[in-house]
């Protein structure tokens, strides 16, 4: 099965490929702290920080039409971190401000997956002395988000494949049915997998 | 000294419910073994009990020993890298983000590192047919070489006792025929739970039927699979390749 936000790494003969993986993540993460420390009249440098990040774009020779389409998978959540400034007072301009700064991040973030394959972060995080648990954490949620992924699309075709009426209340109780299943399924094959690790000598 | 002996193990669920009922065997180094029985049998059970990761509370008086060695605390470590248990679902095994790391796991916690540990994954991938998969991510593998991935991983391990789960499931007919030269080929003692009977006779000298947890008979395998009464009261059937087994 595709995974068009999960599987985002797209392999590309680039100069931004080819950078070695700590820069890259280096790069990334201090970019976002630059962001994220940036004032909030701060528009030229917001400005300059975004002509960066579309001349590195360009340079890793991605679509942009697949660095835009992830981008807006994920922007809901920058949008809804953003919403709720409107309440306060000057909202729209906090608005505006919080919006274009996740905005830089998540793109910077996208980039960042999108030219540097998830195991190669993984052993930068590893060499860098990262904890150890959070970087096997790490790699099991990358390894079993598809798993999970497909097992979703999969329990959902076959209720799709089984249900006859076009009862809104049936769709929401077999939804539930479905999200209950994969509870349970999950929690199942976490034991198992333990298993395995532990079969191969993980912490005996 | 057998390089596997089990002797009245007996294993309940978590509910209650019988699993393994005062099961005893054994099997020479070198030998290999079929585990048959119906779905529900214990077989995967047992297989479990082989390195230790069942029974959760391990009891005073271990009823498995692999090389002489009882399967309990304070050996445990030494026997998870003498036994090497494939699990039924790929998925489970392949842990890792790429097929290196994963065959890499088990030498690493076995503390090999640097070139040592780069031969012996090239090793085991070349074992299995998959030189120049390194790279690769699991999700991305065929049923067929997830399968494959995971006995490399235990081949890298250098197990001197393989416990295999349906080692051949999902297998296309080549890959089942290059698993069963594979599994001929390698030299050291082998348990193969499976429903594939063909496979049993083409490779195990001697299998061992389980139901309802309880080893029912015991044998070489050309007279347990040719009695019909007995295979079919335990959920079994004569396999196709027995009935067509006659001298030219």
């Amino acid at each position: 099965m595709h995974h068009p936000l999960l599987n985002t790494y797209q392999h590309q003969r680039s100069p931004i490929h080819r950078l070695p993986a700590a820069v890259k993540l280096v790069g990334a993460t201090v970019f976002v702290f630059a962001c994220l420390l940036l004032p909030r009249h701060g528009w030229t440098a917001f400005a300059v920080a975004g002509v960066a990040l579309l001349l590195t774009a360009a340079l890793s020779r991605i679509p942009a039409l697949q660095l835009t389409r992830k981008l807006l998978w994920v922007e809901p959540f920058a949008l809804g971190v953003a919403l709720l400034s409107l309440l306060q007072t000057n909202g729209f301009q906090v608005f505006v401000f919080t919006l274009v700064k996740s905005t830089l991040c998540l793109f910077s973030m996208v980039l960042l997956s999108s030219t540097t394959r998830f195991s190669d972060i993984l052993h930068v995080l590893w060499r860098a002395r990262a904890p150890s648990l959070l970087v096997t954490t790490l790699a099991l949620m990358h390894r079993y988000l598809f798993l999970l992924t497909d097992e979703i699309g999969r329990m959902l075709r076959a209720r799709k494949s089984r249900t006859f009426s076009r009862g809104r209340l049936n769709v929401w109780r077999s939804s539930a049915t479905v999200i209950a299943h994969l509870f349970v399924r999950t929690s199942e094959r976490a034991e198992r997998v333990y298993a395995a690790m532990c079969a191969r000598g993980w912490k005996t | 000294m057998n390089a596997l002996e089990v002797q009245g193990l007996s294993y309940d669920y978590a509910d209650g419910t019988p699993a393994l009922k005062d099961v005893s065997f054994s099997m020479a180094e070198g030998e290999r073994v079929g585990l048959i029985g119906p779905n529900g049998a214990g077989k995967s059970t047992l297989l479990l009990h082989l390195n230790g990761i069942l029974p959760e509370h391990p009891a005073s008086l271990p009823s498995v020993r692999v090389f002489g060695t009882s399967v309990a605390e304070p050996h445990l470590t030494a026997i998870r890298a003498q036994v090497g248990l494939l699990f039924q679902d790929p998925d489970d095994q392949l842990f890792c983000p790429s097929v290196w790391e994963d065959v890499a796991f088990g030498p690493q916690q076995l503390g090999l590192s640097g070139a040592k540990l780069s031969d012996r994954v090239a090793r085991s991938l070349a074992q299995v047919g998959l030189s120049g998969y390194d790279e690769r991510l699991p999700h991305h593998l065929s049923r067929g070489e997830k399968r494959r991935v995971c006995l490399a991983g235990l081949l890298a391990c250098e197990a001197c006792l393989l416990a295999l789960d349906e080692p051949s499931s999902d297998l296309d007919p080549r890959g089942r025929r290059e698993l069963k030269e594979l599994l001929k080929k390698l030299p050291v003692t082998q348990i193969i739970a499976t429903h594939d009977l063909e496979l049993v006779v083409e490779i195990c000298a001697r299998v061992i039927v389980l139901d309802q947890g309880a080893v029912v008979a015991e044998g070489p395998t050309s007279s347990i699979l040719n009695d019909e009464s007995l295979m079919l009261a335990h959920g079994l059937d004569r396999p196709h390749i027995l009935r067509h087994l006659h001298p030219h």
